[in-house]
């Protein structure tokens, strides 16, 4: 076992490239969860529902125009998840909840194999992305950069607004104390259809990432949710900033068990999420104890 | 059906009581007769397809009634009832082919070996709260999955192929191939739903049902008042998985193959669908779930949109029926009783003392 491997730059952005989809479709999950809390099990069903979608839009206009284009088709129908699913139900108890969305999950996959078709399709990389990059002495494909770097911006930008808007700190406050939150004057319903949107369009992004580094197919949607919540849960339920951490985490040893034990790599995520839950119940984050 | 399908309540007063216990070995006998004439329905219903349909609605229906006790009992959901299908069955092939045991034993093996894992797993995971314990469960059944189709697995589970299996020896004087008989198999099946579901009913009504329950309702009261709240809910856990078990080990035998899909979430989606739709309120509504659902995935199957209807059925269900099926018909009959003696808020009080 060679182990500068592990310090092997092309593995280090691997690792990254992993956990900038990750992070943006974790800090979406934990947003919805904060607000309306409700684990949305239909999470990874979106994201896929952008990864299609994306591949329709980069056939017909252009990678660039699917980028903009799917998450705010993402979000009308978050916004549609908001105001027919969640907010009737936000009475229910979180288990009704999180069946449902479960059974949405169920509803909109084969949905997309109607549409789409069951076979696995492919979205090219824009001319501009593709190719490789000389990166400190190995060469690096361009598309899992740009990857990395709308990634970890869509986080940037995140946290940026959640602690200098209004409607951030809003957000943060009924994260954290909904009851009071709501006796000191924050519109929650409002609120809510704006970082529901803000959820589910984030997961159009990502799906629309997606596509050129992983293939477009009728599986990533229950496979990346598993990976979602294994996130969502090791940072902490509630907590974006854990969320990030736990994505950044989940990244690295998934990327690094693959170049050291290849053969047991597929359990790593799930030996993490045991030995978190071990030794620190609550996740990484300061988030809200579900 | 009426003794089993009967909501397990607690005694709310003293005169209740000796009511219920004096009623007990009459409906004791009723229920024995049931599991007796229900043993010779293959006498009376020859068609293979009938019979082995109803078969798979009762297998459903054992691993329904599992995560059903533990969602009323307990408040969990079991979202990865898929681990405790997929392992025993398995854990059958593999006792055969590599430990060359005989059927009887590797059936015992398998029940044992799972029975003893979930004790392991439950020891962590019931820690967690309802929506952890949720995704918990389901990330176990979906290590188990990757670990079933690892490529240094391939020589032991068979991969993404699955695993055929060959028994040796006999089930209880059935052979491999008279196993795979829907009339020969009915009574296996429906010995191991009866004794499940007697399982279920008896752990829920006895005082180590009331103490889940207790819990479940408020946790840090039990503890303040002297009772252990996590011991408990781990016997509930490995009971549930249990029973799960021998739904596993029944398709195992039945159709004497394991594969992947079996660990798959959409397995485990299936029995706590089936759960859902019955009502996990009653011991015997994950049954009538899982019958209802089996007769659905039948009619709806060739069409070719199954898990669509299967996903309108969730919501649908959830929605307008947070009960199940069989909580909505309890709760009309009971307002129709109501209606007639204007007796009905001591039932109703006995069975808000069991939620």
């Amino acid at each position: 076992m060679d182990l500068s491997q592990l310090f092997n730059v092309a593995q280090l952005a691997n690792a990254l490239a992993l956990a900038s989809l990750l992070t943006i479709l974790a800090s979406g999950l934990a947003l919805i969860f904060g607000l309306r809390d409700a684990m949305n099990f239909g999470h990874g069903a979106f994201y896929m529902l952008g990864a299609y979608l994306g591949y329709s839009v980069s056939n017909r206009l252009s990678f660039w125009a699917a980028l903009i284009v799917v998450p705010l088709l993402l979000a009308l129908v978050g916004a549609v998840f908001e105001l027919a699913v969640l907010r009737p139900l936000q009475k229910r108890s979180r288990m009704d909840v999180a069946l449902i969305t479960f059974g949405l999950a169920l509803v909109i996959g084969p949905a997309i194999y109607k549409v789409w078709g069951t076979a696995p399709l492919s979205v090219e990389a824009p001319p501009a992305l593709a190719g490789s990059v000389q990166l400190l002495g190995t060469m690096y494909p361009v598309y899992r950069l740009f990857l990395i770097a709308v990634g970890f911006g869509a986080c940037v930008a995140l946290a940026l607004w959640l602690k200098y808007t209004r409607s951030g700190m809003h957000t943060r406050a009924v994260s954290q104390q909904p009851h009071i939150a709501r006796m000191m004057g924050v519109n929650t319903d409002r609120l809510s259809l704006l970082v529901v949107c803000l959820g589910t369009g984030f997961a159009g992004l990502a799906g629309v990432l997606a596509g050129p580094y992983l293939s477009v197919d009728p599986g990533m949607g229950a496979s990346i949710l598993i990976s979602c919540l294994i996130v969502v849960v090791v940072g902490g339920l509630g907590s974006i900033g854990g969320a990030i951490a736990a994505a950044v985490v989940y990244g690295f040893i998934q990327v690094i068990g693959t170049v050291l034990f290849p053969s047991l790599a597929v359990l790593a995520p799930y030996l993490l999420l045991f030995v978190v839950l071990l030794w620190r119940p609550q996740g990484f984050g300061r988030g809200r104890v579900a | 059906m009426n003794a089993v399908a009967a909501p397990p309540s607690t005694a709310s007063s003293p005169t209740r009581a000796r009511v219920v216990r004096s009623g007990a070995s009459s409906r004791w006998w009723l229920w024995l007769l049931v599991v007796a004439i229900g043993v010779f329905v293959p006498k009376v219903v020859t068609s293979p397809f009938y019979l082995s349909l109803v078969i798979n609605g009762m297998i459903l229906g054992v691993a329904a009634v599992g995560i059903g006790f533990l969602m009323h009992q307990c408040g969990l959901v079991m979202f990865g009832v898929a681990a405790f299908i997929g392992l025993p069955a398995y854990l059958v092939g593999l006792a055969s082919a590599q430990l060359g045991l005989g059927l009887n034993m590797a059936v015992l093996l398998a029940l044992l070996a799972s029975t003893l894992f979930a004790v392991l797993v439950g020891a962590l995971v019931v820690r967690a709260r309802p929506l952890p314990f949720a995704m918990l469960t389901l990330a176990l059944a979906q290590m188990l999955k990757s670990v079933a189709t690892l490529q240094a697995m391939r020589p032991l589970t068979g991969g993404d192929d699955g695993l055929a299996m060959t028994f040796n020896g006999t089930f209880l004087t059935l052979t491999q191939s008279e196993l795979a008989k829907p009339a020969v198999f009915w009574p296996v099946a429906w010995i191991a739903l009866c004794a499940v579901l007697t399982l279920a009913w008896c752990a829920g009504r006895a005082r180590f049902g009331q103490i889940l329950r207790a819990t479940q309702a408020n946790e840090e009261r039990m503890r303040f008042s002297g009772f252990d709240t996590y011991v408990p809910r781990l016997i509930a856990f490995t009971l549930a998985a249990f029973i799960v078990s021998v739904s596993g080990v029944l398709i195992a035998l039945n159709s004497a193959f394991a594969s992947a899909e079996l660990l798959d979430f959409a397995t485990g989606g299936h029995a706590l669908v089936a759960m859902l739709v019955g009502g996990g309120g009653t011991v015997g509504g994950p049954l009538v779930g899982a019958l209802l659902y089996t007769w659905g995935q039948d009619a709806f199957g060739a069409t070719g949109h199954l898990e669509l209807f299967t996903g309108i059925a969730v919501v649908a269900v959830i929605a307008a029926f947070p009960q199940g099926a069989t909580g909505f018909v309890l709760q009309l009959w009971r307002r129709e009783r109501k209606a007639d003696h204007g007796g009905g808020d001591a039932a109703r009080g006995a069975d808000h003392a069991a939620r």
